[in-house]
């Protein structure tokens, strides 16, 4: 199309401010985004096969928005066979089809490509779930090539939002693959990417990072490593005083602890935790843990049912329902009974992306 | 090399304690499996009230998580956007607002943490996590077996005097974790439970079983016993590769470590124990260039891994006698140089700990008589007879000989070309403890050019016994 309609929608004028709302984005973005936070992406699947049949996208940067969320929603979802099949109807993403200079009419003023960062991203991912881990590995080294390049630009041409917005996304990138060789418990490639990244500036994001490392130190059982990893994460948070920072420390305190097998101490650490933020739910989670290894079955289980009734938008986890499943089988001879209970009661309230199979019914 | 596991400090018990769930009564249909490894429960022919439960207690491991999370800037917009310059003052506003990132007391938070990145790191996967051992797993000789057991009511009847007895039974022993025949719990309501942990150093092979027994009166009064059984296999972690090696004065040794474990090992310490007359340092190789940072350098050492099924790490110890003095006496039989002492860790610091048997060091050959060439013409001619100038020095602290020096026989095909000019045996008198005697050998050279003598060896009569020869030297052989 080459000329602008407004329709029933927000669609500002583009001379004043056409960012003054998600709609004026893309149609409908803060409906689409609205029920990707309720998690229901069946519903995503639905009104993007509508908007695409009614003829409801005009431009070109509306179907690649769409086409995102259908990909992210078809993966959330676990059907990678289909979310692979999105992404192939897609051209080269680097080809002047994406970009808005090639639609001069639409976007005057404006160049670049057009692709949300999001659906590079998934392009990598999809073949790593279907197995195809060379193919998704490869895509993701790509792409942080692609994601250095773009900073080398912006360095250039000092753009400082910019510049921020690609710094993030290189972080973001790498981290998915320490994530995949984590995954395949590849531990000294991971030790060593992490290395890299912490041994550059980025010291907003240091505290998180280095605790991981400790983590990864951790699994290893590299104890003296991740007590200086930990020590470290220490020394930066004393600076700020955020809840979250505070959090990371003692949560970091108390694996120290549980490591030492003195679960009455990463237990009173956990309680720190959970008093400044009753939503902190991998204290919540480890807390329980701590408990059933202090011979406390019923407790454990306790403190996480009372996890899902009183926060379940940040409890209904499922590393969380198979921890508390693994409590039922051991303390319950007729353990099916209360896992159904359970398993019902997901079925009401849980996102359609929830994975049910970790109750073990 | 086998493998012993080290002694050590047993953990303490956790005191038993009867526990109310809480819990609604459950249906009487008793289910009578929870399987560890290959637990198989014995078949009982009346009903029991109670039934064990069995879980292993290993470390609880870090989950690893395979999330979807997006950052809205990534979702929303196109990835260049933010070039423009409207763009990039208006859109942040609008991608933390309200809209997105709602207050976190607003009523409706919906499932955001399922959606929204939070943290760049997020996309790691590593949360931090616990998750609880979901299968026993592999069990080797050097941990420790750690168990959480429960026994349940689950009848609708108070159960009494109920004595509970943890074993575990080995093909050579049977080791008792915990029994309480001497302060018998008094009742288990019904629905009730009791919990206990138990902790267990595993020191041998094979086949293991934990027999966990229940004595107790039923709600009819009726004096029933409940055995369970729950098998496991315990198998060698690793293997040990050892190998000594003599220069000059010390003595080097070679370890060779395999993992046979299905996961990555990494090595706490691997120390070597010298004997007493024995001291050891490890020898360490140069440090890698990258880790000379030394602003990484404490919190990243990289840490010793030994790769899962089949990985192997060497190390190497330098070992000196210290004994004094070069009149160390041989010792015949064996010569203990002392043990290897292994600690590994695995997940979040499990440990185990290993020690080889006895390392032997070569045997010692000390040397009692020492021979030298002292001198040897400048020229020798091919059919000319000529002589060398032997020393012949006793290192041991007693009279030895007397000898007799000779050629020894040629093994090879060939003849040799340096032989003995006159008589094939020549006689040497006694020589005093530390002292030496010099003499010379008549030789003859059979063949032309660089050419070797060799094979002039020494025979001590009294002890009957012929000693090393005099190392090979290479000679000229000239025409004229």
């Amino acid at each position: 199309m080459e000329q602008e309609s407004t329709d029933a929608g927000a669609l500002l004028d583009p001379l004043s401010n056409p960012f003054a709302s998600l709609d004026s984005l893309s149609p409908d973005l803060s409906s689409l985004n609205d029920l990707a936070t309720r998690g229901s992406w069946r519903s995503i699947l639905d009104k993007v096969s509508r908007s695409r049949s009614l003829n409801l996208l005009r431009h070109p940067h509306h179907h690649l928005t769409y086409l995102s969320f259908n990909v992210l929603a078809l993966s959330k979802l676990r059907r990678f066979a289909d979310a692979s099949a999105e992404l192939e109807s897609l051209q080269d993403l680097d080809s002047p089809e994406y970009r808005y200079e090639s639609y001069p009419k639409i976007y005057p003023d404006r160049s670049g490509s057009m692709v949300p960062f999001f659906l590079r991203w998934l392009h990598c991912i999809v073949p790593l779930r279907l197995e195809q881990r060379r193919e998704g590995l490869d895509r993701l080294y790509r792409l942080v090539d692609l994601v250095r390049e773009k900073l080398k630009e912006r360095e250039a041409n000092s753009r400082e939002e910019s510049l921020n917005v690609w710094k993030r996304r290189e972080l973001f990138v790498m981290n998915t693959i320490i994530g995949d060789h984590l995954s395949h418990k590849e531990f000294s490639v991971c030790l060593d990417l992490i290395k890299d990244l912490l041994s550059r500036d980025c010291s907003g994001l240091d505290a998180v990072l280095l605790s991981k490392l400790g983590y990864i130190q951790l699994q290893v059982g590299d104890l003296e490593g991740a007590k200086g990893a930990f020590s470290r994460v220490e020394g930066i948070s004393s600076e700020g005083n955020s809840v979250e920072l505070k959090n990371l420390v003692n949560r970091n305190k108390a694996l120290i602890y549980l490591v030492g097998k003195d679960y009455v101490s990463a237990v009173r650490e956990y309680e720190v935790c959970i008093e400044r933020d009753h939503m902190d739910f991998v204290a919540i989670n480890n807390k329980a843990i701590c408990l059933m290894y202090l011979r406390d079955l019923s407790d454990s289980i306790k403190v996480l049912e009372n996890s899902l009734e009183r926060v379940p938008m940040v409890a209904l986890n499922e590393t969380l329902v198979v921890n508390l499943c693994s409590m039922y089988e051991l303390a319950y001879v007729n353990h099916s009974e209360i896992k159904k209970t359970l398993s019902n009661w997901i079925a009401r309230v849980a996102p359609d992306d929830f994975d049910s199979s970790c109750t073990r019914i | 090399m086998k493998l012993r596991v080290k002694p050590v400090k047993r953990f303490p018990h956790s005191e038993a304690i009867s526990v109310d769930s809480g819990s609604p009564l459950l249906p009487l249909a008793v289910s009578h499996r929870r399987l560890v490894g290959d637990g198989k429960m014995s078949t009982t022919q009346a009903s029991h009230s109670l039934a064990f439960r069995v879980m292993r207690l290993c470390r609880p491991t870090l989950h690893v998580d395979t999330p979807l999370l997006v950052d809205p800037s990534d979702l929303l917009v196109g990835e260049d956007i933010f070039d423009d310059p409207l763009a990039a003052s208006q859109l942040p506003r609008l991608l933390s607002g309200p809209g997105i990132k709602p207050p976190e007391d607003a009523a409706d938070l919906g499932y955001r943490t399922r959606f929204l990145l939070h943290d760049a790191t997020d996309s790691m996967g590593l949360s931090g996590l616990l998750l609880l051992p979901q299968a026993f797993g592999a069990i080797y000789l050097g941990e420790t077996f750690c168990s959480y057991i429960s026994i349940n009511n689950s009848s609708n009847f108070e159960v009494r005097d109920i004595i509970i007895k943890a074993e575990i039974q080995t093909e050579r022993q049977r080791i008792l974790l915990l029994d309480t025949s001497k302060s018998s719990v008094e009742s288990i309501r019904a629905g009730g439970r009791y919990d206990f942990i138990v902790e267990h150093d595993v020191k041998e092979l094979g086949a293991h079983t934990l027999v966990c027994t229940a004595l107790y009166n039923d709600g009819d009064g009726e004096r029933k016993y409940l055995p369970q059984f729950f098998k496991f296999i315990v198998a060698n972690p690793l293997s040990v590769k050892t190998k000594v090696r003599v220069v000059k004065d010390t003595t080097f040794l070679e370890a060779c470590i395999e993992n046979h474990t299905k996961t990555n090992l990494y090595m706490d310490q691997v120390e070597f124990e010298p004997a007493q007359n024995w001291s050891a340092t490890k020898l360490k190789a140069d440090e890698h260039h990258s880790e000379m940072n030394s602003a990484a350098r404490e919190t990243f050492k990289p840490p010793v891994l030994i790769r899962s099924g089949g990985g192997i790490q060497n190390y190497l110890y330098q070992l000196k006698s210290s004994s004094q003095g070069p009149e160390h006496v041989k010792v015949e039989g064996s010569n203990v140089l002392g043990k290897l002492q292994i600690t590994w860790r695995t997940n979040l610091g499990e440990p185990g700990r290993l020690q080889t048997q006895q390392i032997l060091g070569a045997a010692i050959t000390r040397k009692e008589i020492d021979l030298q060439v002292a001198e040897i013409p400048a020229t020798i001619i091919f059919g000319r007879s000529f002589s060398i100038h032997i020393n012949l020095t006793n290192l041991t602290e007693r009279e030895l000989g007397p000898f007799e020096v000779s050629l020894s026989p040629d093994d090879s095909p060939e003849e040799r070309a340096v032989v003995i000019n006159g008589l094939q045996k020549m006689a040497l008198p006694k020589v005093e403890a530390f002292g030496s005697s010099d003499f010379h050998l008549k030789l003859v050279a059979t063949k032309l050019g660089v050419q070797r003598i060799t094979g002039i060896s020494v025979f001590d009569y009294r002890e009957r016994k012929t000693y090393d020869p005099l190392p090979d030297m290479e000679i000229f052989v000239d025409l004229e």
